[in-house]
């Protein structure tokens, strides 16, 4: 009963105490919320920004292909088989590539069978003029393309594909067409009307290219056959040597190979931001404190007076400072709460602006940034406080 | 009296004084570092991104329609003159171009197979001699390539002591090259173009794209191979940029119709679009163009790491500012009883204000130039840990920081005074 009564009265002088001298307390409560606000901020950007800008790398496209090795093409089991090693997460988009050599006007172009969906994942540099082809017969062309053959965006041409007929070619694709036979070879020349409806500009070899659909590739050339690339894209913070090695021994038939400029230099970019980001937060936490802490300091060392008023009624030493202790961890633990909401809050705004994204939720910050605070406020109150009550109270009392 | 007074505060009540005069230091500090580390980190994450190589590429005028479209074509229009290389070092933005090579592409025999060779500088000194300047870089793909893994071997330098007096019969290998024809570091191999050229494998390298399906030779040794004497096919060049912005866009599709300012404006800015229309102008026999992938990409980056820079940069000039403004308003409310007493003995309320702010701001300004030193050091541990580079210092924060510790301290002191100015002496003496 009387421990109970000495509790209540515990709590009542200290929150009578924050309430009277309100001006005093909101200078000590903000000095830890922006503490507090600062390390929970500036925790979640570090935790979260090599991943958000890890994505934004992705702008670079593709830093992985796989190639036929000892094959003379790539299927879709084999590739899917390889994109198993990757975590789902991690697979920002691949894009398996078949060339062939066709002409237009008698001239010899590359075509390139591709994914149009994929192409906008690992290769998101590209400048297109126009648009991405809908439906068959719609083509892209590089821009020297363009340039050689005075094509334009909405000009129509036609691809001709001469078809040697050999076992692997699918009759059945080239019905009426003429065969012609010189010398023991059967041949024909297989037409494809297209349709250009972008320009590719890049300022590399993609300019050289016509890229077309799979279907079209296969209709031009009358062949059913895999791929000769895959350009992969992987969102990684590290550790993409590991998938090419695993990738390379597991599946038979292919091999797979980093871009090593792009690879190389994306994470020498991320290991730079992040341990950037690192040191700056380790800095800006460690001066913030120590200011948090000078604050709280001052407001407790103009209290000296009540200290000593206090145990000249007769407090004992210990009683002074565990009432002083608990209105600082009262202040500490409500600044705590407060600062991590607003570190969060900042987060999300840095994280929406910089990189258009939501920011990952850490909740372990929430019990970290509470105790951080409740422990520098703690060890900032305890300082002025000993050094109080050491002091005899009639010359505290008296002024001096 | 006045200084009396003021001594007589720094005296009996340093303990005080000093913890305001370490607050303002250490929030000086922070905002000092994080302002410099802000303005410097574009150039330093910049000069980083030039291990993605090469952001713009060089062609003859006539070579960009024609294109390896026509392979067979020998048309020598298609090529450029070896000597214009050194026209690059004459352009406005000439320092920010950090490294850049020629490049020659040719069909060889190798075996009795065809095999694609090209022609370059390794680490080559050059000096070009222009209207009585001197331009002198060491420069090639050395940089460029950074990325090259060396698989077996080293890498080729003419510059290097050995191979300067050995002439320029050596070879670097790609990694499918040598591993079809089962070549390693040391092999001799007889290359046969126009002329037979017998060349010593000083490496094998790896790139991971179709690189590696080729043999690099010195340029000259690919010019006599190919019978092409002093031509060259591209020019790598890799310059440090600026994000192109929508103006930039604009003026760089078309700088003739651009408005004056704006194109002065374009011209002085290290845009891709600006240095490719300068090395144009520079060589009027080229045409330049941005290397998409590299180039916008490099950009985007650039914006992002700067943006989040200045907001983590702004969360931590507003928590010292908090900071300082807190302990100052603190430090002079627990002053109530002796500037009553003033009060009481009839100062009026003009010359406590005065008093205190005099105060405040000497302790401030003392303060303020130790932070200021002590964020210096900040800046520069942070430069050299991360970047392995030192942090340019700019007058402008100096005087930013000197601005902003004014206002922040003087602002801390408001309510304080105000509340001074309010008190009633004897409420004050009487302890209440």
């Amino acid at each position: 009963m009387i421990k109970n009564k000495k509790r209540l009265m515990f709590f009542k002088m200290i929150s009578l105490s924050l309430l009277r001298r309100r001006s005093r307390m909101i200078v000590a409560l903000l000095a830890i919320v922006v503490g507090a606000t600062v390390l929970a901020g500036l925790v979640t950007i570090y935790y979260d920004v090599p991943r958000q800008m890890s994505e934004s790398m992705r702008s670079y496209g593709a830093n992985m292909i796989f190639t036929p090795d000892g094959t003379d093409s790539l299927t879709d089991e084999m590739i899917e088989r390889a994109l198993s090693y990757i975590p789902a997460r991690d697979l920002d988009g691949y894009t398996p590539y078949r060339y062939e050599n066709t002409t237009i006007n008698k001239n010899p172009v590359t075509f390139a069978g591709v994914d149009f969906d994929g192409v906008k994942k690992t290769a998101p540099y590209w400048n297109v003029d126009g648009a991405y082809p809908t439906r068959d017969g719609e083509v892209l062309i590089g821009a020297n393309v363009a340039k050689t053959f005075n094509l334009g965006v909405g000009d129509k041409t036609v691809a001709v594909s001469s078809i040697e007929i050999t076992e692997d070619v699918d009759e059945s694709l080239i019905p009426d067409y003429e065969i012609i036979e010189i010398d023991g070879v059967k041949s024909a020349d297989h037409e494809l009307p297209i349709k250009v409806v972008g320009i590719i500009q890049t300022g590399s070899s993609e300019e050289d290219y016509v890229y077309l659909s799979y279907s079209d590739v296969e209709y031009l050339t009358a062949k059913h056959r895999g791929y000769d690339l895959v350009e992969v894209s992987v969102n990684s913070t590290g550790g993409l040597e590991s998938y090419t090695t695993s990738i390379s021994n597991g599946v038979e038939g292919l091999r797979a190979k980093l871009i090593k400029h792009v690879a190389a230099s994306e994470s020498a970019v991320l290991t730079k931001l992040t341990s950037l980001i690192f040191i700056v937060t380790a800095v800006v936490l460690l001066l913030t404190m120590i200011c948090v802490a000078t604050t709280m300091t001052a407001v407790i060392a103009e209290r000296r007076k009540e200290i000593g008023l206090r145990k000249a009624l007769g407090a004992s030493n210990l009683s002074v400072v565990g009432e002083f202790l608990g209105e600082g961890l009262l202040l500490g633990g409500v600044g705590g709460i407060l600062g991590s909401v607003l570190g969060y809050v900042f987060a999300e705004i840095v994280s929406k602006n910089v990189f258009g994204g939501s920011i990952t939720f850490l909740w372990w910050l929430i019990p970290v940034t509470i105790i951080a605070s409740v422990a520098v406020t703690g060890i900032a109150c305890l300082i002025p406080i000993r050094s109080a009550v050491d002091v005899d109270p009639a010359l505290v009392l008296k002024g001096e | 009296m006045f200084f009396r007074m003021i001594k007589g505060t720094f005296i009996h009540q340093w303990k005080k004084m000093l913890m305001i005069a370490l607050t303002v230091a250490l929030g000086t500090s922070i905002a000092t570092a994080m302002l410099n580390v802000m303005l410097d980190v574009g150039d330093k994450i910049n000069a980083e991104l030039k291990t993605y190589g090469a952001n713009i590429n060089v062609v003859s005028k006539s070579a960009a329609i024609v294109s390896s479209l026509y392979e067979t074509d020998e048309a020598t229009d298609a090529y450029l003159q070896e000597n214009v290389t050194g026209e690059l070092l004459t352009i406005f933005w000439a320092n920010n171009i950090l490294d850049f090579a020629p490049f020659l592409d040719g069909q060889v025999k190798l075996d009795g197979t065809d095999q694609k060779v090209t022609g370059t500088w390794f680490h080559y000194h050059l000096s070009f001699r222009k209207k009585g300047s001197d331009y002198i870089r060491d420069t090639g793909i050395n940089n460029l390539r950074d990325w090259w893994e060396i698989v077996d071997g080293e890498r080729y330098d003419e510059q290097a002591d050995f191979y300067k007096d050995a002439g320029d019969l050596f070879a670097m290998v790609g990694e499918n090259v040598a591993e079809k024809k089962n070549l390693k570091a040391g092999d001799e191999i007889t290359l046969t173009g126009k002329t037979t050229e017998v060349v010593k494998v000083v490496g094998v390298f790896s790139s991971g794209d179709n690189e590696d399906d080729v043999i690099y030779l010195p340029l000259s040794t690919a010019q006599r191979l190919t019978g092409k004497a002093d031509l060259i096919q591209s020019i790598s060049v890799s310059a440090l940029t600026s994000p192109e912005d929508e103006t930039s866009q604009k003026v760089a599709k078309n700088p003739e119709l651009a408005r004056p300012e704006d194109y002065e404006l374009w011209y002085c800015t290290a845009y891709v679009s600006s240095i490719c229309h300068q090395i144009q102008e520079a060589i009027p026999t080229s045409s330049a163009s941005a290397i998409r992938r590299v180039a916008d990409s490099e950009g985007d980056i650039l914006n992002k790491t700067e943006l989040l820079m200045t907001l983590i940069t702004v969360l931590s000039l507003i928590g010292s500012a908090l900071a300082i403004s807190n302990l100052v308003t603190s430090s002079v409310m627990e002053r109530s009883q002796e500037l009553g007493l003033m009060k009481a003995i009839g100062a009026k309320n003009v010359r406590i204000a005065g008093l205190v702010l005099t105060e405040i701001l000497l302790v401030a300004l003392v303060g303020a130039v130790s932070g200021y030193f002590i964020g210096f050091g900040f800046a520069q541990i942070i430069g050299h840990t991360v970047f392995g580079a030192s942090i340019d210092m700019k007058g402008m924060v100096a005087f930013l920081v000197a601005v902003l510790i004014f206002a922040v301290t003087l602002i801390g002191s408001l309510p304080a005074i105000r509340n001074i100015l309010r008190l009633r002496p004897s409420e004050v003496l009487h302890g209440r």
